[in-house]
């Protein structure tokens, strides 16, 4: 337990000594801040009209937004998508960053389990992602206050983050195998490309139909809140997460290390 | 009894082999080093001197063969032997958001019960001082090879494995670095395997040296053997080269005349005792104007050892 701890504040201090956490806080905000000025758009007409058709499609967006419940549902979707996106580079850098910067070799031959060197990562990833999901949270609710949103209650509230914790917790497991893919690719590119075509394929999978059993469209159909997901697609989630981490674990102890 | 004979190798290694697909990059590699020794693994760049130091530290896994380190079998991912393993990979990477103070602070958290007060020891001997709160990516080539060192000494391990240590540092640094690796061995008994493709750079420092060539161990010997090797020769410069030359054949000491005035035998009994030729040159009535020993180079020897460009065969 003790050494874990170790090396958690080894994550913590690698992550806090790099511009990473600046860079993902400030993508983060940029979903909150852009609903906002949608919103302000919006109750702003003769703004509105000097930007043209932006103002059209602001004012539409905002339109059904402009009430507690459907501001609260928008911004869950928002946390699905640009969640697992940021989550993935999270894990793309925590994990990819030792191939990058040729520092994977002084974590190899070490009297510290690997398990313990990986969880901590993983760790890292989840703490990380959480904070921001609650940042990009937090502010959507400053914001929906800013422009005092009618139809709030502290149940529809309640209700309303509750479903952006669970989103934010399934972005998260959907987001670990995606530190597989920065191991396996030994760097930055292929996670990302990778989470790129997987949510071209979530769009697809959820067109057929299949979405509820499609982890990373899983997300985004909880997110809306429309349909009841099954059980089994909260099981799909939690063992994609799961596999994610046995198949890092694997890769990381198993295969040979150039670098 | 058998364990006690392997526990004395602190390196053995068994046909070790490493195959990436139709290139065989270290093929069966025998090599056993003992305690306190300082072992050179020479060869030219793409020998597989690297290769063998990954499957050494058991981070690659070997198509053939085996190895031991301190007394252990090396398997891929392990916990065991690192405790007591220091090493230094190809080039000296490091967190470079992170000062030098914070790189070693990490590689003591993956080294548990190493104590704080080894960082400011190691940052101390290694001259980084300086340097301690600096961010490693701004170091130069030669302090960041100084903190790679300083990684793979930090925890006061009984076997280091260096590979190119000298690389990035300036002649200073390098005879500091090589002070510092007799030290260990003498005074704290460690046990040093480093790889080098400079036969000069590591005579001076190695008790043994492999040379290993296309993935093969070529030659072992310790320097001594090193020195018997090399080709020598006696160079002989007189007034009159063609009496010289009869007189001395007419001696059994039958020798070549080359461009530029000298008169050059390669018998070892005239090598070794050049005075009796000196005498012989006296007596036939062409004293000698000069008298020298020359002593093949040592990367002369190297690359006619490895067949390379360079070297005759």
């Amino acid at each position: 337990m003790k050494t874990l701890a170790s090396m958690v504040w080894i994550e913590l201090r690698k992550a806090r000594r790099s511009t990473m956490p600046l860079f993902t806080a400030l993508g983060s905000l940029f979903m909150p801040l852009g609903l906002a000025f949608l919103l302000f758009v919006s109750k702003n007409p003769e703004i509105s009209r000097q930007l043209g058709l932006i103002s059209t499609k602001a004012t539409l967006m905002a339109d059904t937004a402009a009430t507690w419940p459907v501001f609260l549902a928008t911004f869950a979707q928002v946390l699905a998508i640009g969640g697992l996106f940021l989550c993935v580079l999270i894990a793309s850098w925590v994990f990819g960053r030792e191939f990058t910067d040729g520092t994977l070799k002084d974590l190899l031959a070490v009297p510290v389990e690997r398990a313990g060197i990986l969880l901590a990562k993983f760790i890292v990833v989840a703490l990380w992602s959480g904070a921001l999901a609650v940042l990009i949270f937090g502010s959507g609710l400053l914001v929906g206050a800013l422009f005092r949103l009618p139809g709030g209650s502290p149940d529809i509230l309640l209700q309303g983050i509750g479903r952006a914790a669970i989103t934010a917790c399934l972005a998260i497991a959907a987001g670990v195998p995606f530190a597989f893919f920065a191991s396996l690719g030994r760097g930055y590119l292929l996670p990302i490309g990778a989470i790129i075509m997987t949510l071209i394929m979530a769009n697809l999978v959820t067109a057929a139909g299949w979405g509820e059993y499609f982890p990373w469209a899983i997300i985004g159909i909880y997110a809306q809140g429309k349909d009841a997901l099954p059980s089994a697609s909260f099981v799909v989630v939690t063992l994609t997460g799961l596999i994610g981490m046995i198949g890092t674990y694997l890769w990381w102890k198993y295969a040979d290390q150039n670098r | 009894m058998e364990k006690d004979a392997r526990m004395k190798w602190i390196i053995e290694t068994e046909n070790l082999g490493k195959r990436y697909g139709d290139v065989q990059a270290v093929d069966g590699l025998s090599l056993r080093v003992a305690a306190g020794e300082i072992y050179a693994f020479l060869g030219l760049n793409g020998a597989g001197k690297t290769t063998t130091i990954r499957m050494l530290l058991g981070m690659i896994k070997p198509t053939g063969g085996s190895a031991t380190v301190l007394g252990r079998h090396v398997r891929l991912g392990s916990r065991e032997p690192w405790a007591e393993v220091g090493y230094l990979v190809e080039m000296p990477h490091a967190y470079p958001e992170l000062t030098v103070a914070e790189n070693l602070e990490v590689v003591r958290r993956l080294h548990p019960g190493t104590e704080s007060k080894a960082i400011s020891r190691v940052i101390e001997r290694l001259g980084l001082a300086a340097y301690a709160n600096r961010r490693a990516g701004v170091l130069s080539q030669g302090n960041a090879q100084r903190l790679g060192l300083a990684k793979a000494l930090l925890h006061d391990p009984k076997l280091i494995l260096l590979d190119e240590p000298a690389n990035g540092l300036d002649p200073a640094g390098i005879v500091e670095i090589r002070e510092l690796l007799l030290e260990l061995t003498r005074e704290q008994g460690v046990t040093v395997f480093m790889s080098s493709h400079i036969l000069a750079e590591v005579s001076r420092l190695a008790d043994r040296i492999g040379i290993i060539h296309e993935g093969r161990m070529l030659k072992e010997m310790d320097i001594a053997e090193l020195e018997r090797n090399r080709r020598r020769r006696l160079l002989v410069r007189t007034r009159d080269l063609e009496a010289a030359g009869r007189a001395l054949s007419a001696a059994g000491h039958p020798g070549k005349i080359l461009p530029g005035e000298i008169l050059v035998l390669d018998q070892i009994d005239a090598i070794d005792h050049p005075e009796d030729i000196a005498g012989l040159l006296v007596q036939a009535g062409t004293p000698p104007k000069q008298l020298l020993v020359e002593e093949e180079e040592l990367e002369q020897y190297f690359l006619r050892l490895v067949g390379a460009n360079g070297g005759e065969k």
